[in-house]
């Protein structure tokens, strides 16, 4: 059984959640504090260390920034971050930090277990072997001999769009901040040059997608970054 | 701005001094053949001209020399100042009581005159001044007014003044440098208002002249003028120096009371719109509260009764209405932060087909009946803005263009560029506004409308009021056109800047 890490301080959400999450079979933590998850996640069994984290921002002694620090330092376990919406730039700077993923509030139980799924999904991958391969909907790209093709036909990339490309596939279903895809495909020098992921998307878009307008794989997410969209989540 | 520098004396006195040389050379010209008291007249004639160039004393100093050398010259026995007739003696004197007088008359005149003109150059010199600090940031003033001081005196300036950290009790030190006992003596004259040349004892070589800003309502500060010891200011020039002082500290009163008033005035604008806010927000929150309330009670207290389609009814009720909630809760807080005076939007460049893009599948997953149609210019520029803003501008656009159309009517969305500007246009098939109301229907909220029209509109009202200050921040415009087959487009411009610089294209290798 999957155990999940549940941080919220409202009394009436984490009851709700905690009740959605065990009917879906989830074993469930939860805690109401920083410190409540601290004593939780140092308490608990080696084997039954959870196995994904559901961080709330604002915590009454202190902000999920301090828990996601210190859990990072020996566990590389998901963490998905739930923020209300005026905490845009806190929850992208979390991303940048580590986390996962993000939802905000008010979300749907079916969104968040979306996003859990995938999360588990790539629990480990870090150590483990890395996704090489998106196949869904029309696209089927493949990292490790870097064909890319499109309702069978291959699709030409430039080597730029390709690194992009297969930055977003290997967080397949998650979100990937624009930080990250800079840093990662052009080089820490170029982390505010935002434009640059304008322009190449744009050029995946009209390579990959069947309209570039409303793409339904490669998705963004406004102020936030972009997300491959994983249709089996 | 510049006093035109009074003619020297020196060479003033040259044309008077050309003026009786001619007038000598006519008479030697003339003698032996006009009478005596026709080179007479002569005489008096360059005395009038003379007058012109010469003061007062000058010109009758000058007359009583000519009348003498006259007599020498022209009046026998000549070459002696013995008369011979005593119409001659007449002569002589009337020469002299009517040439003194002319000159004196046509000196006095042009003194007058001079002193005119300087006043109205004075005037109009003040006048400029006065314009020139109108049109600056109150920071600047102090500094054009120690400009315009050295330009008048030639002195060292220095300026302190009442600010808004000294407190109105205090003065400090504006515009350039001074000893602490310069600026004791600055204080002094801003206490009493009295103009003083104090001696100073640490400042050697100079000798100061210190003048108050007098406004209406007390002095706002005092000017020290530092001029080299020995040279001293007329008084004209100091009472223009002080004339500018008094203008500075009338304008600064002035600026001052602007200031309080605009800030008063906003005050109570923002108190009263956030009270007609918070009337009409908590207008909007109760429709869907009273459904989900219904909703959730009947799940509750009927539950044994409904069938498992009606409970599935009720319970999408719930989550409809609580996504209602959840962008009019956004809708409200934005508006409240946006509203805030000085506030940071977080620009970056967006690709403006991408927001559309963003906006379109929330619309899509909401209302998945309604038909939406993209109008999307290809190779859009990039737009610098807010992207989370724009697409909060994008919903709420598309959510009015979808409630308050025909259900089966098609949701235009449009961007292309236009100029060196972005059009972003939301266009449905609805019922239309009227052109009265489309100025209003931003403003609901701020006006505090009441009655049927008003009930009606407010649902979009505070979506409009939030879609209208998301498009200013960005610099850009909303307005609301007519379509020509019925329906309503709402289209926003935004201004586009510079493109940044894209990276050198590649050719494909992967």
């Amino acid at each position: 059984m999957m155990t999940v890490l549940l941080v919220e301080d409202d009394r009436e959400l984490r009851a709700t959640l905690r009740q959605a999450l065990s009917v879906e079979g989830y074993a469930v933590l939860a805690a109401a504090s920083l410190a409540d998850a601290q004593a939780l996640w140092a308490h608990a069994p080696a084997a039954q260390r959870p196995d994904v984290v559901l961080l709330d921002l604002g915590l009454p002694d202190g902000d999920g920034a301090q828990f996601l620090e210190g859990l990072r330092q020996h566990s590389q376990a998901p963490v998905i971050v739930i923020s209300a919406r005026h905490q845009d730039s806190d929850k992208v700077h979390l991303l940048d930090q580590g986390a996962d993923d993000y939802l905000v509030k008010p979300f749907g139980i079916e969104e968040l277990l979306a996003r859990m799924r995938v999360a588990l999904r790539h629990r480990g991958r870090s150590v483990a072997a890395a996704v090489t391969r998106y196949a869904q909907g029309a696209l089927d790209i493949d990292l490790a001999t870097r064909r890319v093709l499109r309702d069978g036909a291959e699709v030409h990339l430039t080597p730029t769009e390709f690194n992009l490309l297969a930055r977003l596939v290997r967080s397949t279903g998650q979100v990937v901040t624009h930080r990250q895809l800079l840093q990662d495909v052009w080089g820490a020098e170029f982390t505010e040059h935002t434009h640059y992921l304008r322009l190449y998307m744009g050029q995946l878009r009209a390579k990959l997608e069947m309209d570039a307008a409303q793409p339904a794989h490669l998705l963004t997410e406004p102020g936030v970054g972009y997300r491959l969209s994983d249709l089996r989540a | 701005m510049e006093i035109v520098p009074a003619v020297s004396r020196a060479f003033r006195a040259v044309p008077a001094l050309a003026v009786w040389a001619v007038a000598w050379g006519l008479m030697l010209a003339l003698d032996g053949s006009a009478d005596l008291a026709n080179l007479a007249l002569v005489l008096v004639l360059a005395s009038a001209v003379s007058g012109l160039w010469l003061s007062a004393a000058e010109s009758v100093a000058v007359c009583a020399l000519t009348v003498l050398a006259f007599n020498w010259q022209f009046v026998p026995p000549r070459g002696t100042f013995t008369v011979d007739l005593r119409q001659h003696i007449w002569l002589l004197l009337t020469m002299l009581a009517v040439g003194s007088m002319v000159a004196w008359l046509t000196a006095r005149q042009r003194l007058m005159a001079e002193a005119a003109r300087a006043m109205a150059a004075q005037a109009q010199w003040l006048r400029s001044f006065g314009e020139d600090i109108r049109a600056q940031p109150a920071a600047q003033v102090w500094s054009r007014l120690a400009t315009a001081l050295q330009q008048l005196t030639q002195a060292q300036v220095c300026v302190a003044a009442r600010t808004a950290a000294t407190g109105p009790h205090e003065v400090q030190l504006v515009q350039g440098t001074a000893s602490a006992e310069e600026l004791a003596h600055l204080r002094e004259c801003t206490r009493s208002a009295q103009a003083s040349a104090p001696a100073l004892a640490d400042v050697h070589g100079y000798q100061s002249h210190v003048l108050p800003m007098a406004g209406h309502s007390g002095c706002t500060g005092a000017v020290l003028l530092r001029l080299p010891r020995g040279q001293m200011l007329p008084a004209s020039v100091l009472s223009t120096a002080q004339a500018l002082c008094n203008q500075t500290a009338l304008h600064c009163e002035r600026a001052e009371v602007d200031a309080q008033s605009r800030q008063a005035q906003q005050e109570a604008h923002t108190q009263k719109v956030r009270n007609t806010l918070l009337a009409a927000i908590s207008h909007d929150y109760r429709t869907p509260l009273a459904t989900i309330l219904g909703a959730a009670s009947s799940l509750l207290a009927q539950q044994q009764r409904l069938s498992a389609e009606q409970v599935r009814a009720l319970a999408q009720t719930v989550v409809d209405e609580v996504q209602t909630l959840g962008t009019l809760t956004d809708n409200t807080l934005q508006l409240a932060r946006l509203d805030a005076t000085g506030v940071q939007i977080r620009r970056d460049w967006e690709s403006p087909e991408e927001l559309i893009g963003s906006a379109v599948a929330r619309a899509r997953s909401r209302y998945p009946v309604a038909k939406i149609n993209l109008r999307v210019a290809t190779g859009l520029p990039l737009l610098r803005c807010d992207a989370a803003l724009i697409v909060q501008l994008l919903n709420n656009l598309i959510d009015n263009a979808v409630k308050y159309g025909p259900a089966a009517q098609t949701v235009e969305i449009m961007a292309r560029p236009l100029g060196h500007e972005l059009l972003l246009a939301v266009a449905d098939r609805g019922a239309g506004i009227a052109v009265a109301e489309r100025e209003r229907v931003f403003l609901a909220f701020e006006r505090g409308d009441t009655g049927s029209a008003a009930d009606a509109a407010r649902g979009a009202g505070l979506g409009l009021a939030l879609c209208r200050a998301i498009v200013l921040a960005h610099g850009g415009s909303i307005v609301i056109r007519a379509r020509q087959r019925g329906g309503t487009s709402m289209e926003c411009r935004f201004p586009l800047e510079a493109q940044p610089e894209q990276p050198a294209p590649e050719g494909s290798a992967a």
